[in-house]
């Protein structure tokens, strides 16, 4: 008898008549538990991560403590690196792609000016040329052109998440720094779209609607989400009424606010996947840690070791375990983290025992050595994850295995366009792009030579892996022996 | 601390109720007069005595505006005045008000998921709060249900709450919907205040609650509109107290008694006399000057602050006296912490006493440590920020940025000798001149105060460099704050450019061409008034454009 399959998003009737999702089971798989039976590809998780960090410090002639120094397999660790043989080593998940630049001197596809701070940073995220070194993207993201395509039927289409939750200096503002996804706004534009930075609002987003197995709780948690419907519904009702008696330009700020209402009512309709072994609301992480104050320098005397920091390590594991858990409950498919802003501001002296601001370590230390300490940091958060993802089972295999994972960072070491020095942290040269999971054909576990392409063209390696045959930007291509 | 005693004839003009949270519910809704969902203030009340379309101001002036969105200090302000909620969860949870310098531009407020989760989150919370506690809760509510679906009761509240949170008074059918979302929650989970606490959550996420919205009535001029009373209300209490138009002023609306500029001049009057308008004031400058958050220990900014706001009440509010004054004043505020602090003579006490600045060399705001604190570099006062500082917003000019080949990231090396003066000599290069010569002269006159505005004779830890504190400003020279405050006087640069900025402040966008006959005037006016700061408030508020407003292009 050959058993008839099932569409992933089937419904059944559960008591009551109310419709309860299935996740994969086997029911729905082929025969070798690694595709769904009607011959559909199992969804993909595309993740994008970022990081305000250079590979090096000012005027070091070693360039970073990161690249393993042969191509290939079993890699070895360096100073920042250590970090990867945590969590019983992710290195055979993780693949490091250097020597890698993005040209500058407006020089070719999805290149910037001079101005490191803001110009290099939108070449890096959208691929796009920015020839006059302005803080914000030409063009949309990698996150939404994956959601886009591979997204529907997801409560959420795209995610993004902000680690760092203020720019920590009094006298400015972050102007872009802080904004690592763009989408279309429908009119041959694009527009910026910031991050969530309160992990427990995250949290409580993630998992609307979740049933908790005490059928009281249950009972007031389906209360409470009729509730909300039925105000939105009035608040959505009122937004309607109101828009044909607004003059132009207010409608089109009065529609991005509707679409953002009816985005959410969208949200608060789907229906949540059923709690399985893998699939669960966590315990509320409770309260967000409180918010650093900011600091008057970036560091040395006057610099308060005790300011400039809002226990981004405890935000960027909440901020994981959603991520993680929004892969393995399918919620959405596509995600972008912010983990540290561009110049970023924030302190490092919990982490490091260095009084200084995560971008002037690589200006006034200037050591390479001391940059690593800070990128042995991030790299831990990022391990964590990848374990995380490694250790669910999804199909055959794990999550991980469906997942392409990129891991960005701002600046590699090198020449200096503006002031033409070399061994500098405002370049472009020597880039490396971290990335994990098997996704597609992704291949993990390996250093591999990015034989001077843009980094962008690991995003598009990283897109094809969870099926988006997309390039982004200006910047064709896929890294050869990556895909 | 007491105000100056003000003549009787203000004393007999309406007494403005600050902080009346309680909106005690009376009437059933039948004094609306149903106006189907134009906002019940009869548009003719608003329109020329003939009842046909108002007419656009001959004077002209009406400049271009769009909605605004209340900014998180507004919204925490509004939630305190509705209901009573001191917790201001908006500073914690809307996305950041971008500042640039104020925080309530309209070109920087858009929309996007994170503010739409957050509004929903503070209504949903701030219900919770309010509901949970019982005697703020009945306050507000203003009447006790007889059971859980006491329609009487849950309508009272949608009629007085309404009009207090949306801004205007309702129609019928607007208030019925609240009504309905109300009994229906209060039916389904058998309990009034769940039901009440949805309709009130429903009000907090409404668009005209968010968004302070200006439709009118067009004129006979294209593009211009004539405002309704509670639209002018509006506009009124967010400019003068940063929050929304309590039941007094409501009413005023509601008679049609704010539709002519000296009946809303004598409305704004009354409000100077609100505990809030000195905060407003305050906070103004704080932002027009970039010292609203200071990087230093609580107890040293909260001393900074009340330094500074307490000159701003003496100068502005209890003297009148001249706004220019600020930068001219021969002592300040200080306690003996602040005192020993600046190295001034303590004046033995824990109070803040007014302390003579004798010869130390201080004058006025210049002085102050707020001014002195922010705009620094590289852990040090930078002097060419400083000087930008004061170009940009005590004189309203335009310097650029400076080259992308240049990387600001990093100090002025050290050439021939370690000493500031000596290291900023941009000045002396070609391509750099041209912009720090109008800034750095300036900021080396202030050198002598550090980043915590004490004084000190030499760079920090560098003893063998001597600070002059010898600055030049076009051509004339001076020395410190007290040389600069007299050479700001002599030369009038204080005239015109805070007009510009509470212009900014108040309407939410920069001056454009639309505006200038409106701020020429205002301009003016204040020079007339004697640079008096109230008399300029008066004086935006009670111009006849003040009443209009211009619709985008595009």
């Amino acid at each position: 008898m050959r058993i008839k399959p099932l569409n992933r998003r089937t419904f059944l009737r559960g008591i009551g008549g109310v419709a309860v999702a299935l996740p994969a089971l086997e029911i729905m798989l082929d025969p070798h538990g690694e595709a769904l039976a009607g011959g559909a590809k199992m969804s993909s998780h595309f993740f994008i991560g970022f990081h305000g960090q250079a590979m090096g410090g000012d005027g070091d002639p070693v360039p970073d403590m990161y690249r393993p120094d042969a191509f290939g397999p079993s890699y070895n660790l360096k100073a920042a690196t250590m970090p990867l043989g945590n969590y019983g080593d992710v290195r055979p998940d993780v693949s490091i792609i250097s020597n890698l630049r993005i040209p500058y001197n407006n020089s070719g596809p999805g290149s910037w000016n001079t101005a490191f701070h803001l110009g290099a940073m939108p070449p890096l995220l959208c691929g796009v040329s920015n020839p006059d070194d302005s803080s914000s993207c030409r063009g949309v993201t990698a996150d939404q052109v994956v959601g886009a395509a591979i997204g529907s039927g997801t409560t959420f289409p795209t995610l993004q998440y902000q680690v760092q939750p203020s720019w920590y200096l009094t006298d400015s503002a972050p102007y872009g720094r802080d904004i690592i996804s763009y989408q279309d706004d429908g009119a041959g534009g694009v527009i910026q779209v910031p991050g969530q930075t309160s992990p427990r609002a995250a949290y409580m987003a993630l998992f609307t609607g979740f049933v908790p197995p005490d059928p009281a709780e249950a009972a007031e948690v389906a209360r409470e989400l009729a509730r909300r419907r039925s105000i939105l519904d009035l608040v959505r009702g009122n937004i309607e009424r109101l828009m044909p008696r607004l003059g132009a330009a207010d409608q089109l700020r009065m529609q991005r606010h509707f679409d953002e209402i009816r985005a959410l009512e969208e949200r608060l309709a789907a229906i949540p996947p059923d709690a399985t072994a893998d699939c669960m609301m966590f315990p509320d992480p409770g309260e967000d840690p409180s918010i650093g104050g900011n600091n008057a320098t970036n560091g040395g005397d006057g610099f308060d070791v005790n300011a400039g920091y809002s226990d981004e390590d405890a935000r960027a594991r909440v901020f994981s375990d959603l991520v993680h858990m929004a892969f393995t409950c399918d919620l959405s498919r596509s995600v972008a983290m912010l983990y540290t802003m561009a110049q970023s501001h924030m302190n490092v002296y919990g982490f490091t025992d260095i009084p200084y601001d995560l971008h002037e370590v690589g200006h006034s230390i200037g050591t390479t050595e001391a940059v690593s300490q800070v990128l042995a940091w991030q790299l831990d958060q990022f391990a964590y994850l990848v374990a995380k993802l490694r250790d669910t089972p999804e199909g055959a295999g794990s999550v991980l295995d469906n997942t392409a994972m990129v891991l960005l960072y701002e600046g590699g070491h090198g020449l200096d366009p503006a002031t033409g020095d070399l061994n500098r942290t405002h370049s472009t040269e020597n880039m490396i792009v971290t990335v994990a999971g098997r996704a597609g054909g992704f291949v993990s576990g390996e250093h591999i030579d990015g034989q001077g392409m843009h980094p962008v063209n690991v995003i598009n390696s990283a897109m094809r892996a969870v099926g988006v045959d997309q390039d982004l930007g200006e910047v064709v291509g896929t890294i050869p022996g990556l895909i | 601390m007491t105000h100056a005693p003000r003549p009787w004839w203000l004393l007999a003009l309406m007494v403005v109720a600050p902080a009346c949270y309680g909106g005690s519910g009376g009437g059933d809704g039948d004094d609306t007069d149903g106006t189907a969902g134009t906002g019940a203030s009869d548009p003719d009340a608003t329109a020329d005595s003939s009842g046909g379309t108002p007419e656009a101001p001959e004077l002209g002036g009406v400049g271009m505006i769009g909605m605004r969105r209340l900014s998180s200090d507004e919204y925490d302000n509004t939630l305190f005045d509705l209901l009573g909620d001191d917790t201001q969860p908006g500073a914690a949870l809307l996305p950041e008000d971008v500042a640039d310098p104020y925080d309530n531009q309209i070109v920087n407020q858009m929309a996007s998921r994170t503010l739409i989760e957050a509004l929903e989150q503070l209504a949903t919370e701030a219900s919770a709060r309010l509901m949970a506690d019982a005697p703020r809760r009945d306050q507000v509510i203003g009447c006790q249900p007889a059971n859980a679906t006491d329609e009487t009761c849950m309508r009272s509240f949608a009629t007085s709450f309404g009009r207090r949170a949306l801004r205007r008074t309702l129609a019928d059918e607007e208030i019925q919907r609240f009504v309905d979302l109300g009994m229906q929650i209060a039916t389904q989970d058998n309990d009034f205040h769940i039901g009440a606490g949805a309709m009130l959550r429903a009000f907090l996420q409404d668009p005209e609650f968010v968004y302070r919205v200006e439709i009118g009535t067009p004129t006979d001029e294209p593009g211009v509109s004539r405002l309704n009373d509670f639209e002018v209300a509006t506009r009124l209490s967010y400019f003068l107290l940063g929050t929304t138009p309590d039941d007094a002023l409501l009413d005023i609306a509601e008679a049609g008694e704010l539709s002519t500029p000296e009946q809303v001049r004598a409305a704004a009057q009354g409000m100077l006399t609100d505990d809030r308008a000195l905060p407003r004031i305050d906070r103004f400058h704080s932002m027009w000057l970039g010292y609203y958050r200071l990087p230093h220990s609580a107890q040293l900014t909260d001393a900074m602050r009340t330094e500074t706001r307490m000159l701003l009440d003496k100068t502005i509010m209890q003297d009148q006296g001249d706004w220019r004054s600020l930068f001219a004043s021969t002592g300040t505020f200080v306690n003996d912490f602040l005192a020993e602090h600046y190295g001034l003579t303590p004046p033995g006490s824990e109070q803040f006493t007014w302390v003579d600045y004798g010869a130390s060399g201080r004058r006025g705001m210049l002085s102050h440590g707020s001014f002195l604190s922010v705009q620094g570099s590289y852990g040090d006062t930078s002097p060419t920020k400083r000087g930008l500082l004061i170009r940009k917003r005590l004189f309203c000019q335009e310097i650029p940025p400076p080259p992308p080949t240049v990387n600001v990231d990093e100090p002025p090396p050290t050439v021939d000798s370690p000493c500031k003066i000596d290291r900023y000599n941009m000045s002396e290069i070609d391509g750099c001149a041209q912009c720090h010569q109008l800034t750095d002269p300036v900021g080396f006159g202030l050198e002598n105060y550090d980043q915590q505005g004490r004084f000190r004779v030499t760079d920090n830890d560098l003893p063998q460099c001597a600070i002059s504190g010898d600055g030049t400003i076009d051509g004339a020279t001076f020395n410190g704050p007290a040389g600069l405050s007299d050479l700001l006087a002599e030369q009038g640069l204080l005239d015109s450019c805070i007009v510009f900025q509470v212009y900014e402040f108040a309407m939410g966008h920069g001056v454009a061409v639309d505006d200038e006959r409106y701020v020429d005037d205002l301009v003016t006016s204040f020079g007339e008034s004697n640079y008096r700061f109230d008399e300029l408030m008066l004086n935006l508020v009670g111009d006849e454009a003040f009443l209009y407003r211009r619709e985008e292009e595009g």
